[in-house]
């Protein structure tokens, strides 16, 4: 199976190509152009509670499906913000974490669960709830801005609603930053609005975005329409 | 202080590389990523765009009239920090030199932290932004500085006159004069025009502009938007 990721970082476009019988796997709206030899089929993949279990990560329960019939063809996927993408081979051996709404596609061989992090990722905006990517096969994921790959070696915080995707080898907690822990100075905390961080530490790759589409809505908000009350 | 420009030209971060004991200051909320071994300090600046009376100060109290500003401090040689805007757009490096660069409100990202800082400064009058939030920050003296914009960044080197839209400026040099005025001969053709309030800018320095502007964005998408309550 060959690929290219072309317009990076702005509007990074993945194409595949199919040999005849293959069958690849996005996030259902990811198509934007295929061969029409390329069958969709949208399923709950891998059965009813994994696909809830999805759900819970932020990504849709419903996967769509394309397969080559008949011969070989080329399929197009982009997220539905402008960004980036990266593509990760998953050889069984390291399994990659997503940041909800992370996940773009798969090859077949590549299983999407979801791993619920509980209390850890209590306060943060985003929530951290992950996706887990494991098998053998293809994985591409998407951000909005660019992305950024930060290859850790020691240790390094990234604001939570930064975060991409990570390998399982690293360490991870949510954490504040020096000097913004409660009770030794607790405006940094509230007032400084980077509280909240995931530490990320032991040897591993993370992959961050440059923008943030949360403190994006936030600057949209003022421009809404005031509710008129006709009650 | 190092400095790297990263994923230019719509999603640009900078990367800033320091070593032990040395400082930056920046915009609260732009710090992307950083190296673990530096202290982070938070204080507050009072912005410009403030005025009388208790529902204003009550507001203000909720609006966030204040500009906070996080301190970082590497406390070990070769820690880091990437720093990002909200919006689409690029981020250019500026270097004082014993100067003064006035930058509007959402456009500052991060400066030396011996360029001093004062968000009050009301130079160009309260009526010049109409943008919720829209304030100034006077930056002076030594040391390196960073800008975002939305949009493309472009520095016209004005000699002379030059005219620029309210809402496209990101930063000028204190060397110039200024006057706000309206773009066309009447208010009817100006506002018609779209283009409401201008700066004359007069004599000879560096204007940065963005190809943008973050409020006609906001009040474009406005209408689609489901209303607030």
């Amino acid at each position: 199976m060959s690929f290219t990721i072309t317009q990076r970082p702005d509007f990074a476009l993945v194409t595949v190509q199919l040999q005849s019988g293959q069958t690849y796997h996005s996030e259902p709206g990811a198509m934007a152009t295929m061969s029409p030899n390329i069958e969709l089929k949208a399923s709950l993949k891998g059965g009813l509670m994994s696909s809830l279990s999805r759900g819970l990560g932020g990504e849709s329960l419903i996967i769509s499906s394309y397969t080559a019939q008949g011969g070989g063809g080329e399929i197009t996927f982009a997220a539905g913000q402008p960004g980036d993408a990266v593509h990760y081979a998953l050889d069984g051996s390291t399994d990659i974490y997503l940041q909800r709404g992370a996940y773009l596609a798969n090859s077949e061989g590549v299983e999407i669960s979801s791993k619920w992090q509980g209390m850890r990722g209590f306060f943060s905006g985003e929530g951290l709830i992950l996706l887990r990517a494991f098998g053998n096969g293809d994985l591409f994921f998407n951000s909005y801005g660019a992305i950024i790959e930060l290859d850790v070696e020691d240790e390094v915080y990234v604001d939570t609603g930064f975060i991409v995707a990570f390998e399982s080898t690293l360490n991870y907690n949510v954490t504040t930053l020096p000097g913004a822990r409660p009770g030794t100075n607790w405006k940094s905390l509230f007032l400084g609005g980077e509280g909240l961080v995931c530490r990320f530490s032991g040897r591993g790759k993370v992959w961050i975005q440059t923008r943030q589409i949360a403190t994006y809505l936030n600057w949209v908000h003022p421009y809404r329409p005031v509710q008129k009350n006709n009650g | 202080m190092q400095y790297e420009i990263l994923a230019k030209p719509a999603a640009s971060v900078v990367k800033v590389n320091l070593n032990a004991g040395e400082h930056l200051t920046c915009e609260v909320g732009a710090m992307v990523a950083m190296s673990t071994r530096m202290t982070v300090e938070t204080t507050t600046q009072k912005k410009g765009s403030s005025g009388g009376g208790i529902m204003k100060g009550l507001k203000r109290l909720f609006a966030g009239e204040s500009l906070f500003i996080n301190h970082f401090t590497a406390r070990e040689d070769g820690q880091y920090i990437i720093l990002g805007p909200t919006m689409m757009g690029d981020v250019i490096h500026h270097r004082l030199d014993n100067a003064t660069l006035i930058v509007q409100g959402g456009s500052w990202l991060a400066s030396d932290p011996n360029i001093t800082i004062d968000a009050s400064w009301q130079g160009l009058g309260k009526a010049f932004f109409s943008g919720e939030g829209a304030f100034w920050v006077k930056c002076s003296g030594s040391g390196d500085m960073f800008m975002n914009s939305f949009g493309a960044i472009y520095a016209v080197e004005v000699d002379g006159d030059y005219i620029v839209d309210t809402g496209h400026i990101v930063a000028f040099e204190d060397t110039l004069n200024f006057t706000v005025q309206k773009a066309g001969s009447s208010w009817i053709g100006s506002i018609l025009g779209g283009e409401g309030l201008v700066c004359r800018f007069e004599g000879k320095g560096i204007v940065y502009c963005q190809s943008h502007n973050p409020s006609s964005f906001g009040y474009a998408l406005g209408p689609s938007l489901k209303p607030r309550s």
